[in-house]
C-alpha cells in the first residue's frame, strides 16, 4: 500500500480508504460508528496499528470501514471515530507488517508504504 | 553479515530465486546477532516479509536472538498425511463424493469460524497441551496420531498468560478450519514408491489413497506474531540491535521479550497441531460417511510436520534455536526425536507440490544434520506473485484444466484458486532433487492428486 497525502492525518484517512477497497462488499448493511485508538509515537508503527485495528473489526465484527469522522493524531497516538457498515467483508487481509515500512515527508506532504499480509 | 548466506539450489532454481528479493533477505538474516554457521536457503526459497520463506537460521542462547519474523505469521503452519486402508481402485467412483463431503465438513477461508469453539480454560488447555487435550476431552484423534506428530504435538514452555486477548478472540472459533491462501486439503493416491523400505515403515504402498492436510495456527498465530514483532521492534535500541528490515525485529533469547515470545509461540504451535488434529478428525468423519466406519477406523496418521517454528535443538554439540520459516525438520535414522517405528529409516517429511502436480514423501538423511541444522525444503516454493498468477489465468479456467485432468476441485473463491495456479510455483521435482543430491532428505513416494479442497 503506497499512500501520498498532504498531511499525516490524511495518510491515515487514505489508508482506511485503500483498505476499504480491499474489504468492501455490496451488502449495504447497518451503519456502525466505532472509536479506534492506537497508542504510540512513531508514525509508521502507528499506521500499522491503525490498519490492524480496522482488519480486526472486519474479521471479528464483519465491519467494513467507510469513512473517518474525527481523527486526532498526537505524540501519544491516534484516536478516531470510524464509520463502518456491517456486511460480509472479503477476508483478504490478515494484517499489516513492518516489512519495508516507511512513513516520511515527501515534497509538500507525506508518503507512506505498508506491506499487507494477504 | 555475521555468517555466510548459503543456498541449496541448482542452476535453474538459482535463476528463479534471483528474480525476487529473497537473496537480499537471506543476507539480512545473516546479520542477526548470535546467528551461527550460515543463513541457509532451501531450494524452494522465495521472498517473504523480512525473513525469506524457505530460510533457516540457528542462533545460540543466551545472547543470540529469537525473531518472530524468522518463524513467520502462520506459526507452525505444517502438513499432516493420513493414509487410508484402501486403493484408488477400491475408492472408485466415490472419490468425488469423498472430496465433496470433506469440503462440506471443513470450514475454509480467512476468519471463518469452525464448529469446535473453545473458550477460557478449555481454550488455554489446547495452547499448553495441543492435540492430546483434544483427544482426552473431545475424543478427537488417537494416541497413535499424537505419537506420529513432530514433538508429539506439544512444544514445552507454552504459557497462555503471555498471549494477548486479541489472539484469543481471533483463535477461539478457528480450531478445525483450513484457512485461505495456499492452505489446502488434498485427496491423493500413492503414484510411485521410490524407497520400498521406508515406504513400508511409513505404511505406504502403491495406489493407496492418502489425504494431505496443509494448515496452521490461523488468526491466533498471526496475532501472536504481530504482537511480538511490535514488542521487539520497540526494544531494539535497548539491546543495541540494528536491523536492515524492521520485520526482522528480534530480542536476545534470554531477554524477557525473547522468553515471552517463545512461550507465546509454543502456544501457537500447539494450537496449530490442535487445528490439524481437528481437521483430520473431520476427514475421518467424512471417510466414515462415504466409505464406512471401518475405513475411517483404519485411516492412519503417517506423520505431521511443522514448517514455521523455532525450536531448541542440539547441532554440532551446541544447543541452538533453529528458526525454520517455510522449511521442514528432517532428522535422519537413529534420532530419538522421531517415533520409534520410524527410527530405523528416518523422519517422514511431506513436500506438497502445486495444485494439480505431485507431492512427495521424503525421509530425513544424515546430511541434514551435517549441512542444514537437520532441515530440508517445505514445498515447491512460489516463483510468481499472486497478482501475477491472476493476470495469467482465471479461477474458472484453472478449475476446468484441473477437472480435465480428472482432479475434483472444491474452492469457493475463483480468485483464490487462480492465485495457486501450478505455473506460479517452482517445479517440485527439481526442488526435491536438489535436497536429495545435497543429502538432506531422500524420496520415499510420489503422491498424485485426486481431489483438492481449498480455502
Amino acid at each position: 500500500m503506497e499512500i501520498v497525502a498532504r498531511t499525516e492525518e490524511g495518510v491515515f484517512a487514505d489508508a482506511l480508504h485503500a483498505l476499504a477497497e480491499l474489504l468492501a462488499d455490496d451488502a449495504g448493511g447497518e451503519l456502525v460508528w466505532r472509536e479506534v485508538a492506537v497508542r504510540g509515537e512513531e508514525r509508521a508503527a502507528l499506521l500499522v496499528g491503525w490498519l490492524d485495528e480496522l482488519v480486526f473489526l472486519a474479521e471479528t465484527e464483519n465491519l467494513v470501514p467507510e469513512e473517518v469522522g474525527r481523527l486526532e493524531l498526537s505524540d501519544h497516538g491516534v484516536v478516531a471515530t470510524v464509520r463502518c457498515r456491517r456486511g460480509s467483508p472479503r477476508h483478504l487481509v490478515k494484517g499489516a507488517t513492518y516489512h519495508r515500512l516507511a512513513f516520511e515527508r515527501s515534497g509538500q506532504g507525506f508518503r507512506a508504504t505498508v506491506v499487507l499480509d494477504v | 553479515m555475521r555468517v555466510p548466506a548459503r543456498v541449496f539450489a541448482d542452476r535453474e532454481l538459482i535463476g528463479q530465486i534471483a528474480a525476487d528479493r529473497s537473496l537480499e533477505q537471506l543476507q539480512n538474516v545473516a546479520t542477526l546477532p548470535g546467528i551461527t554457521g550460515a543463513a541457509l536457503a532451501m531450494p524452494d526459497i522465495h521472498q517473504g516479509y523480512g525473513f525469506p520463506v524457505g530460510g533457516v537460521a540457528a542462533t545460540e542462547p543466551p545472547d543470540g536472538v529469537v525473531s518472530p519474523g524468522g518463524v513467520g505469521y502462520d506459526i507452525n503452519c505444517g502438513v499432516r498425511l493420513l493414509a487410508l486402508p484402501l486403493t484408488l481402485a477400491e475408492l472408485g467412483r466415490r472419490a468425488e463424493a469423498l472430496v465433496h463431503e470433506i469440503s462440506r465438513r471443513v470450514p475454509v477461508g480467512t476468519g471463518h469460524g469452525g464448529a469446535l469453539k473453545l473458550k477460557g480454560p478449555a481454550f488455554d488447555r489446547v495452547l499448553v497441551e495441543g492435540p492430546r487435550i483434544l483427544l482426552a476431552e473431545h475424543g478427537i484423534g488417537t494416541a497413535e496420531d499424537i505419537e506420529h506428530t513432530e514433538s508429539e504435538g506439544r512444544l514445552a514452555g507454552a504459557d497462555p498468560a503471555v498471549v494477548s486477548e486479541r489472539a484469543r478472540i481471533r483463535g477461539s472459533d478457528q480450531l478445525g478450519t483450513l484457512g485461505s491462501g495456499n492452505h489446502f486439503l488434498e485427496v491423493q493416491r500413492v503414484a510411485k514408491v521410490l524407497d520400498a523400505q521406508a515406504a513400508e515403515a511409513f505404511g505406504l504402498r502403491e495406489d493407496q489413497v492418502t489425504v494431505l492436510i496443509h494448515s496452521g495456527s490461523r488468526g491466533f498465530g498471526h496475532q501472536v506474531c504481530s504482537d511480538y514483532v511490535r514488542t521487539m521492534d520497540r526494544v531494539q535500541a535497548r539491546y543495541h540491535i540494528s536491523l536492515p528490515d524492521r520485520e526482522l525485529a528480534c530480542a536476545p533469547i534470554s531477554s524477557p521479550e525473547g522468553q515471552r515470545y517463545l512461550a507465546a509461540m509454543a502456544c501457537a504451535a500447539n494450537f496449530a497441531w490442535g487445528n490439524r488434529a481437528a481437521l483430520a478428525h473431520r476427514v475421518r468423519q467424512s471417510v466414515a460417511q462415504i466409505l464406512g466406519p471401518r475405513v475411517a477406523e483404519g485411516t492412519r496418521q503417517v506423520y505431521d510436520v511443522a514448517h514455521n517454528v523455532a525450536k531448541l535443538e542440539t547441532h554440532h554439540g551446541r544447543q541452538l534455536y533453529v528458526h525454520r520459516k517455510g522449511a521442514t525438520r528432517a532428522f535422519p535414522a537413529g534420532s530419538e526425536e522421531i517415533p520409534a517405528v520410524y527410527r530405523a529409516v528416518g523422519q517422514p517429511v511431506f513436500i506438497p507440490g502445486s495444485m494439480g502436480t505431485s507431492s512427495f514423501v521424503l525421509v530425513g538423511r544424515p546430511g541434514a544434520m551435517e549441512r542444514s541444522f537437520g532441515t530440508t525444503c517445505h514445498g515447491a516454493g512460489r516463483r510468481m506473485s499472486r497478482t501475477g498468477a491472476r493476470r495469467q489465468i482465471t479461477g474458472a479456467e484453472l478449475r476446468h484444466q484441473l477437472e480435465a485432468q480428472g482432479i475434483v476441485v472444491r474452492c469457493p473463491s475463483n480468485r483464490g484458486l487462480a492465485e495457486e495456479a501450478p505455473f506460479a510455483y517452482k517445479d517440485v521435482e527439481r526442488v526435491v532433487a536438489v535436497v536429495e543430491r545435497a543429502g538432506l532428505a531422500a524420496r520415499v513416494a510420489q503422491l498424485a492428486p485426486v481431489g483438492v479442497v481449498k480455502g
